[in-house]
């Protein structure tokens, strides 16, 4: 038990990537519950493509310490592209979103392209190394996982109610467009955090899965982003086992980045099917309640 | 035929077809705004290409199965409480990909095979392959030539059309079938990203001139074609990637149009601001020289 469990992570390197993904666990189990709420899953899609130049002239210019703020710029770029693109009333938001996601990263394979290295960068900065994460990685992501989780709990209300009724906030004197800009950012920031670990396209399935999967057993919002959390921790943790032993005891070479992604899918289908035997208790509790109790 | 032989020519007939299909279907994406659904078809149908390739079957076939698979994965998703069509679109989307380089990486030769999905191999395309895509966009083009009314109906007034007897859920399942077929055909020749490029860009950027649907699709075709074989010129002349050459041409030819469009563009904004006194310049001015 304890060789299949525990031995594979007192390796550093893995070690260390269980404690990266548990980071992106905590910060994408929180912001995915914003993401699902606000219907903001091709704006987390179009975030992990658009990243990719900023991370490629990050690299080409400043090493693996360049790639940070490069997507960091990009990012930024990117809210502020949408803000603008949005804005013509015959372009709709998924078309404006599209053509930004794909010149944006036709821009950096384009960059890529011109390198003598070009397929392994590519792979490299597309699905990034998992089993590769520095002591200063770490720190990034928890700075970022800070900053970003202190934002989110100190407008938590607010953003919550321009969520739920747009209208009421913006006549409350909220401004709405900065909320969406903090929240856009904030997405942006777990896409940057997570880059060069998971690697840019994987990252949609931690922004989207995590509240999808709480969704699914709760309709309170704490009780989902907890879900999210530890569905996104479990399945860091399966994911890495499975793909160590994998490699190790069985010779077969599978992807970690995408060995966790999939363990995550795999909780999502399993909560898909928890919601018949839930809601029969549901049915049952109503029926035990005094018929005076039921307003 | 010997002008076939050459590898150049035949990606030159590969980017007219694939431009076509993409272009004259793109119209429906933009109007229907599936284009997350577009996106995540481009990654849920690779996990079929792997597994075709690894068990032997014919490699459209896979895409095409994992393609459908993926399209009723997420309307069924869709149905379930709280996930509204994002976010089934992007389970869809992640699950698919994982899958997909999941199983990619437990075979040989991961990152070639990888780069070539992504980013596409036009100048590697043989005769089938030209063969599959011309098939394609003849459906594409005939199915639009015998349900556009009932298309520009569904996606524009679906209550109305429910009521006047249309079955508005098989109609939809067309278009999401239609999406699937072309993104089979391109993706292997094109590639993921510029598969959404070709469908969505120059569809969003004929709207933006435009009113008539059928104006609308044929210029996107025409935007869509004149994008691919242009980006296959530039991308000779300039030795880049050619997937992304004809990326940037197709959203370059968007964003002239956000610019300089007939139609809601930043030009006919900026004229429609300005005081009606002041609309020209040169009104009220004496002639000249006289």
């Amino acid at each position: 038990m304890h060789a299949v469990l525990i031995a594979p992570f007192t390796a550093p390197f893995m070690g260390r990537a269980l404690g990266e993904l548990l980071l992106l666990a905590l910060l994408a189990g929180v912001v995915s519950v914003f993401v699902l709420i606000r219907r903001l899953g091709f704006v987390a899609d179009t975030m992990t493509h658009t990243v990719f130049p900023g991370v490629v002239i990050g690299f080409l210019g400043g090493g693996p310490g360049g790639v940070f703020p490069g997507a960091l710029a990009a990012a930024a770029v990117t809210a502020a592209l949408l803000t603008l693109l949005t804005r013509s009333r015959r372009v709709t938001d998924d078309t404006a979103m599209a053509v930004l996601l794909v010149a944006m990263f036709a821009v950096g394979v384009v960059l890529v392209s011109r390198r003598a290295s070009y397929r392994a960068d590519l792979t490299a900065l597309l699905f990034g190394r998992l089993l590769a994460v520095t002591p200063a990685q770490l720190a990034q992501t928890a700075a970022v996982a800070a900053v970003v989780l202190t934002t989110l709990a100190a407008l938590a209300k607010e953003l919550r109610l321009r969520a739920f009724d747009p209208q009421t906030a913006a006549a409350m004197g909220y401004r709405v467009w900065l909320l969406d800009l903090t929240l856009t950012m904030s997405i942006a920031l777990v896409v940057v955090a997570a880059a060069q670990s998971v690697g840019t396209i994987l990252v949609v399935a931690l922004l989207v899965v995590p509240a999808a999967t709480g969704r699914l057993l709760s309709d309170r919002l704490a009780v989902i982003a907890a879900v999210g959390v530890v569905a996104t921790a479990a399945a860091g943790y399966l994911g890495l086992a499975v793909s160590y032993h994998a490699s190790v005891t069985h010779g077969l070479r599978l992807a970690s980045g995408g060995t966790v992604v999939l363990a995550l899918v795999a909780l999502y289908l399993l909560a898909l099917l928890v919601p018949p035997a839930r809601r029969l208790a549901t049915r049952a509790a109503h029926r035990r309640r005094p018929p005076d109790a039921v307003a | 035929m010997p002008w076939l032989d050459v590898a150049f020519h035949r990606a030159l007939i590969e980017a007219v077809l694939v431009g076509l299909a993409a272009g004259l279907l793109g119209v429906q994406v933009v109007l229907r705004r599936l284009a997350f659904f577009t996106m995540a078809m481009t990654h849920a149908t690779f996990p079929g290409v792997v597994v075709a390739a690894v068990v032997g079957v014919d490699l459209y076939l896979g895409g095409a199965a994992a393609g459908v698979l993926a399209a009723l994965a997420v309307v069924a998703l869709s149905r379930r409480r709280g996930h509204d069509p994002s976010t089934a679109t992007a389970v869809a989307l992640a699950a698919g990909f994982a899958l997909g380089v999941v199983l990619l990486s437990a075979q040989r030769g991961f990152t070639k095979d990888l780069t070539a999905y992504l980013v596409g191999s036009i100048l590697t395309v043989t005769t089938e392959d030209l063969a599959v895509a011309a098939a394609v966009t003849a459906a594409v083009a005939l199915s639009l030539a015998l349900a556009g009314r009932v298309l520009a109906y569904t996606a524009f007034d679906r209550d109305g059309a429910r009521a006047a007897g249309y079955r508005t859920g098989a109609v939809d399942l067309g278009v999401l079938l239609l999406i699937c077929a072309v993104v089979v055909t391109a993706v292997p020749a094109a590639g993921t990203i510029l598969t959404l490029a070709l469908v969505v860009a120059p569809a969003g950027a004929a709207r933006l001139w435009t009113d008539r649907i059928g104006t609308m699709t044929a210029a996107a075709a025409g935007i869509a074609v004149t994008s691919t074989t242009g980006g296959l010129l530039l991308s000779r002349g300039l030795d880049v990637a050619a997937g992304a050459a004809i990326s940037l041409t197709a959203t370059g030819c968007f964003a002239v149009s956000m610019l300089v469009g007939r139609r809601d563009s930043l030009l006919t904004r900026w004229r429609a601001r300005r005081p009606a006194g002041t609309a020209r310049p040169d009104a009220g001015r004496f002639p000249e020289g006289g």
